[in-house]
């Protein structure tokens, strides 16, 4: 399908009422249109071998593996996407130390996974999405009037974030002086300034 | 998980938690000669193995959690010292228009200023508070200083309880060289020279209360790793303080059936935070040096001043902390993520008017029940605002206030679309709380507050409740002196009539 008549498509299915969107819907699967998201997501965004999993399913690792690489911006989605980053793995870390989060998480990774309008404005799951197409559920859900919307893009944000700007990989796109070796005179630098300004 | 069945201990005096109010009361009772045993939930790390790893030690200190509605987090220390270890060493004495409000409102007809600043004092002397020096104050501190000079405003270089600081920019999570007098390094090692018995990992499960008297505690014991095998812990003591922090105190007596007439829970109450980042021509280094050191006062509702309630204070520019306060996403956020040698960051401190509560869920969860009232949301616009002109006052070359969709401030004509901007605590880039109140608040009847004036539950013989929770309000300041000294004002009442009462 092609982007105009998605967008077509979307349009038209966020204007119309339950029992009419449901009735779409089943159509639509019945006649092969729309995925069910019963297949694995794409193997680049699984989580590594061995990995076990404690807060986080196959299926939203990979689901936050994806967001996570549009959030953070096009370094970090380059170095997750050449597997030098693995945000899925440090949110599990953080999740251990914060599990009363882990639960809601999930619950909006997978909405963010398998929303369909009206909840968000796409057919087919997040994780095969195009990136431009990722940015703008993503962008959907920063700016919408709804309320739980706006929550599920606040929750995934942060811990995306803390993912990736706890991983020492991050420091290659910006400069973090206490990381090197001798800060000494750094320290000093940060304390200078004329006393009259 | 099943714990297994672990000894039954026994003490004059069991405190729960190790922070800001469980560590000076446990000094404080084990000095009197009482057999003291604090329980801390958290583990404990000593000052050595404090690494240079902000996401990782944050994680392992503290404990983040959010409001009910998900739309506010919550961050509190989660070891040995509480969150004297991961805050920024901020002391105030506790204002007097609070203790003011505590008489009036709340019926503590005692706690004049005369009554409560002796205590103050000896806490402010325990853990070596003193002004910062101007050599202390970064150029991030010096930035809001410039701007709320160049507009008139008034504000302080803020005392730190520091000795021999190394500028090294870790206050909050875990101070490496020791230089921080948090309890870990002040009160608890003096609680424990005085025969105290610390036992970390171990979290207080249910308060036991026998004929209207306490009897003491059960807790679970957690090993080393996650693998470890839980032991389930029995104290029998005459008398239990609590101090775990808002985040458990209220739901610990909750847990144990403790509701005190429906006041345990009540009066729930924040200090709201958000960062605004603003950049600079000329680098800021803002990682270097005390976390924490100057506030602009001019807005404040205390000390004198007659402000709508807030104050704006600077903060250090790490990564993690600096990559959730900025809005948005994608290459925009990282654009202002690549400037980080050259930003400087500010947070509103909020003396927020909202009150809420805390409850349990089935499971005996705490959930904090809190959502920001629109006065409160408009007072925090008002704070975004006056900082993002205090940062362009000081010749900053844009502004990133925390709210999504804002685009950066460059000029006072910018600020129109702060004022057009939806209120709503969801689109703030993050909104957070660390300085927490209430819950099993003091009151002068049992009408006003959980506990009796000298801390012990109304319906409990024996059973104080010794931190944040017991503040009736929020002090409009940053509060681990006010915690300290009412905890030792507590524990002094106790300690004077000797672990034999």
């Amino acid at each position: 399908m092609s982007d105009a008549r998605r967008a077509q498509a979307v349009a038209a299915l966020s204007a119309l009422d339950r029992r009419s969107f449901l009735r779409l819907a089943g159509l639509a699967a019945a006649s092969g249109l729309l995925p069910t998201g019963c297949g694995a997501a794409p193997a680049p965004l699984l989580p590594p071998p061995g990995l076990e999993l404690r807060f986080l399913t196959p299926r939203t690792f990979a689901v936050f593996t994806a967001a996570a690489a549009r959030l953070v911006g096009p370094a970090g989605a380059e170095r997750i996407a050449a597997g030098r980053m693995q945000p899925g793995v440090r949110a599990e870390a953080f999740l251990a130390s914060a599990p009363s989060l882990a639960g809601t998480l999930r619950q909006a990774l997978l909405a963010l996974e398998f929303g369909i309008p009206p909840l968000l404005a796409k057919l087919r799951p997040f994780t095969a999405l195009a990136a431009p197409d990722q940015e703008a559920i993503l962008h959907e859900l920063m700016d919408s009037r709804f309320e739980i919307k706006r929550l599920l893009f606040g929750g995934v944000r942060s811990l995306a974030l803390l993912a990736c700007y706890g991983d020492p990989v991050s420091r290659e796109w910006f400069d973090y002086p206490p990381e090197r070796p001798r800060a000494g005179a750094d320290i000093q630098a940060a304390h200078d300034y004329p006393s009259d300004s | 998980m099943t714990a297994a069945a672990g000894p039954v201990l026994r003490a004059d005096a069991v405190v729960i938690g190790s922070g800001a109010g469980g560590a000076p009361a446990a000094a404080r009772l084990a000095e009197a000669g009482f057999e003291v045993l604090v329980l801390e939930a958290g583990p404990r790390v000593e000052t050595p193995d404090f690494e240079p790893d902000e996401a990782a030690m944050t994680a392992r200190l503290g404990r983040t959690t959010a409001t009910a509605s998900g739309a506010q987090n919550l961050y509190a220390g989660a070891c040995v010292g509480g969150s004297t270890v991961v805050n920024d060493a901020l002391c105030w004495r506790t204002p007097s228009e609070v203790l003011e409000r505590w008489r009036r409102e709340h019926g503590l007809s005692d706690l004049t200023d005369a009554a409560f600043a002796p205590f103050v004092e000896f806490v402010w002397e325990a853990i070596h508070a003193e002004p910062t020096p101007r050599s202390h104050l970064n150029r991030n501190a010096h930035r809001l200083e410039l701007g709320a000079r160049r507009l008139g405003w008034s504000g302080e270089a803020m005392a730190r309880n520091v000795r021999g600081c190394a500028r090294l920019g870790r206050c909050n999570w875990g101070c490496p060289t020791g230089a921080k007098q948090s309890a870990l390094v002040g009160y608890l090692p003096r609680a424990e020279r005085a025969g105290a018995r610390v036992l970390a990992g171990t979290q207080a499960t249910r308060v036991r209360v026998s004929a209207g008297a306490v009897a003491g505690v059960e807790a679970v014991q957690r090993g080393a790793s996650d693998e470890a095998p839980v032991t389930a812990l029995r104290v029998e003591a005459p008398l239990v303080l609590l101090a775990a922090g808002v985040l458990e105190t209220p739901a610990l007596l909750l847990r144990s059936g403790l509701t005190g007439g429906g006041a345990v829970g009540r009066g729930l109450q924040f200090h709201s935070s958000v960062i605004a980042a603003a950049r600079f021509a000329e680098p800021v280094h803002g990682y270097f040096g005390p976390t924490m050191s100057w506030a602009v006062t001019e807005f404040s509702d205390v000390n004198g001043h007659a402000g709508p309630g807030f104050m704006l204070e600077n903060t250090a520019v790490h990564p993690l902390v600096t990559a959730t306060s900025l809005p948005g996403f994608g290459a925009e956020h990282q654009r202002a993520m690549q400037a980080l040698p050259h930003l400087a960051r500010a947070v509103v401190v909020l003396r927020d008017q909202t009150r809420g509560r805390v409850t349990i869920d089935s499971e005996g969860r705490a959930r904090y029940e809190h959502a920001l009232d629109a006065p409160d949301l408009e007072r925090m616009r008002r704070a975004q605002r006056e900082l993002a002109r205090a940062y362009l006052a000081a010749d900053a070359l844009e502004v990133f206030l925390p709210v999504h969709g804002l685009a950066p401030i460059r000029g006072e004509a910018d600020l129109a679309q702060l004022a057009a901007a939806p209120l709503d605590p969801t689109r703030f880039s993050f909104l957070y709380a660390v300085h927490l109140f209430g819950g099993a608040c003091l009151g002068g009847s049992r009408e006003a507050g959980a506990c009796r004036p000298d801390g012990e539950l109304w319906d409990v013989r024996g059973l104080y409740v010794a931190d944040g929770s017991a503040l009736p309000s929020n002090t409009g300041v940053n509060p681990q002196v006010t915690i300290a000294a009412n905890a030792l004002r507590i524990a002094s009442a106790l300690a004077e009539r000797g672990p034999r009462a």
